[in-house]
């Protein structure tokens, strides 16, 4: 069995901006994340470490080059497959939490479990389940504007494991969050990656963020340029 | 419930545009209601001259609009091969024209009874009884006119002037008898030479006035060919069948039909466009809300569903608040004894398919911008502030 959860390779995506005026956002980029990971995704602005992340998760489609989600081509499916990849084994995270405005938290979170065809019963009591895990048991009828950010980006966590899926992506997931929020919102996922084995790719500018992860992989103009692989290997055989 | 908290996220639009369309339903119901009113009427009318032709005075003795004929007419018209039975009525007006008078004017009609037992429209008593031969100064009431006469069986009503004693209230037909208080002729006789003035009224013998003749056909025989068979055989009448009737009635309500529903659908579509409007401002308002739903596995038929399901939603409480509206303004305008009783109708066809046609046209209208949300780019839609 490949223990590659996430396998990347030569992936190339050019965006439009105008006639004649197109960004070079991947050239080329290989990445290739272990089962069980938490990994940071760090670089300037630009380096496309978003649109790496969109196109690791299905949400966005690469121009070129190859995506492997345990071990499946996921770069060729369409339709009905795509949306099923992307709603059961990927969860996302973001850093404006995007919870929808007129649902309750438990709402929220079950949206995605009803989505991915699970019963509105069974929804609400798995919501409910890991509003407790992320420590929002008493907050559950709470709508967004009710919460912190810090509870919202909770919410939010617990939207993207509704469908137990092997992969949290997040992006900037503490960007809109002050120091100590930002700390606890990684020990959650940190938890959670521990407890559940769970993969996370966050990708960040905060480095206190990756110096949580187990290893941090740099990107820079379109390309990763250190996959942390070397400080790993020495740090896992220590 | 969810959907609904949804669509009043925006309570103003949201609300606008529900009134919008209950507005479109409301004028496609009350336009609508008297087109209903007036088929009703026309059908009833229909079937009312079936079985029968209706004989009028063709002398050209006068421009008056009602031309008086003599009873010695029904003889002749009798010995007409095909005639089993001609009976003499009096028509005068209830009320003196110039007054605002929707639908048919009501009428004082004076018959010799000679049609009783030929007449085969189901013409039923509420209450009381019919005319009787030797009856004078009775009257059978027609339902619409029961309020606005303050008629009761064995109580008195002033008609023109002169006061009857009621015998009779009519069960409601739906078409021309609602309007009509029956009387013995002679005294229908006495009201018509009342509005003569003195020369023509000494010259004419007011016994021997019918302004009408209804005549009923033998077995076998077709009421048109009765008709033009009259035409040819006695001088100076004119007969009209059914078929003349219908053909008249019969474009003239088509038109009428046509402009009607015409200016209820207009109505309708503006309705309709604040429903595009609505919700493509909706759709483009939530642009990052649909990322997000798209991003946590919504599908795009999911999407779709989603906000085709509001704008239905808006369109039915909108047509649902519209025909509520146009039912109460129907139920106040149409009570009994006004002025307007009998000018709508409210046909469960017409409401239903109102209903229908707004709930239609709110899939519609919804339909464009669903789609454009169910297609957007998860990640622009995502980046979209």
């Amino acid at each position: 069995m490949n223990d590659n959860i996430i396998e990347i390779t030569g992936v190339t995506k050019r965006y439009r901006l105008g006639k004649d005026n197109y960004v070079n956002a991947l050239r080329g980029a290989d990445l290739t994340v272990a089962r069980g990971e938490m990994v940071a995704l760090m670089g300037p602005s630009g380096s496309g470490k978003s649109t790496l992340m969109h196109i690791a998760g299905c949400l966005d489609r690469a121009d070129s080059g190859e995506v492997r989600l345990g071990g499946r081509r996921v770069d060729t499916l369409r339709g009905r497959e795509l949306v099923s990849v992307r709603g059961r084994e990927v969860g996302f995270i973001f850093q404006g939490f995007n919870l929808i405005p007129t649902m309750t938290a438990v709402e929220n979170v079950a949206l995605a479990a009803e989505y991915a065809g699970v019963s509105k019963r069974d929804a609400i009591r798995r919501a409910t389940g890991l509003l407790e895990l992320v420590g929002l048991g008493d907050r559950m009828r709470h709508t967004p504007t009710e919460l912190s950010g810090g509870q919202q980006q909770r919410v939010a966590i617990a939207r993207a494991l509704v469908n137990g899926p092997g992969i949290v992506m997040g992006d900037e997931p503490t960007g809109d969050l002050d120091t100590a929020t930002s700390e606890e919102i990684v020990g959650v996922m940190r938890d959670i990656n521990t407890d559940q084995g769970t993969t996370f790719v966050l990708v960040t500018h905060n480095p206190e963020v990756a110096e949580a992860c187990d290893r941090t992989i740099n990107m820079r103009d379109g390309v990763v340029v250190d996959d942390g692989m070397a400080l790993f290997t020495e740090y896992r055989s220590a | 419930m969810r959907i609904l908290r949804d669509i009043f996220r925006r309570r103003l639009r949201s609300s606008l545009t529900i009134f919008g369309i209950a507005i479109g339903v409301f004028a496609l119901v009350m336009l609508g209601s008297v087109a209903e009113s007036m088929n009703r009427m026309v059908e009833g009318g229909t079937e009312y001259y079936a079985e029968k032709v209706m004989v009028s005075d063709d002398s050209g003795a006068g421009s008056m609009s009602v031309t008086p004929m003599s009873l010695s007419m029904i003889e002749r018209i009798e010995e007409v091969e095909g005639v089993s039975r001609a009976s003499a009525s009096l028509s005068v007006l209830l009320d003196d024209l110039g007054a605002v008078q929707m639908g048919m004017p009501a009428l004082i009609i004076g018959s010799d009874l000679r049609d009783r037992g030929f007449e085969t429209f189901p013409l039923t008593l509420a209450e009381g009884r019919d005319l009787e031969p030797g009856d004078r100064r009775a009257a059978v009431v027609g339902a619409d006119l029961v309020t606005r006469l303050e008629a009761e069986v064995g109580g008195e009503v002033e008609l023109r002037g002169e006061t009857f004693e009621v015998v009779g209230i009519l069960g409601k037909t739906l078409t021309t008898p609602d309007s009509t208080v029956y009387v013995p002729l002679a005294d229908a006789q006495d009201l018509f030479a009342e509005q003569l003035t003195a020369p023509v009224r000494e010259a004419l013998d007011i016994r021997d006035v019918a302004t009408g003749l209804v005549v009923f056909h033998a077995e076998d025989v077709d009421s048109d060919e009765l008709a033009a068979r009259i035409e040819a055989e006695v001088a100076d009448v004119r007969a009209v069948g059914p078929g003349a009737f219908e053909e008249q009635i019969g474009s003239m309500m088509g038109i009428f039909n046509s402009v009607i529903f015409g200016v209820g659908m207009i109505a309708l579509v503006v309705g309709g466009l604040s429903v595009v409007n609505t919700m493509t401002m909706s759709v483009a308002e939530r642009t990052r809300e649909i990322g997000v739903r798209k991003a946590v596995g919504g599908s795009d038929g999911a999407i779709m569903r989603r906000f085709l399901g509001e704008s239905a939603l808006i369109s039915t409480l909108g047509g649902g608040a519209g025909l509520a509206l146009g039912a109460l303004a129907i139920g106040a305008l149409d009570a009994p004894g006004s002025a307007m009783a009998g000018t709508f109708l409210l046909s469960a066809r017409l409401a239903a398919g109102s209903l229908a046609f707004a709930v239609a046209l709110g899939v519609l209208a919804g339909a464009w911008p669903a789609w454009h949300a169910a297609r957007l780019n998860p990640v622009e839609a995502l980046r979209y502030e």
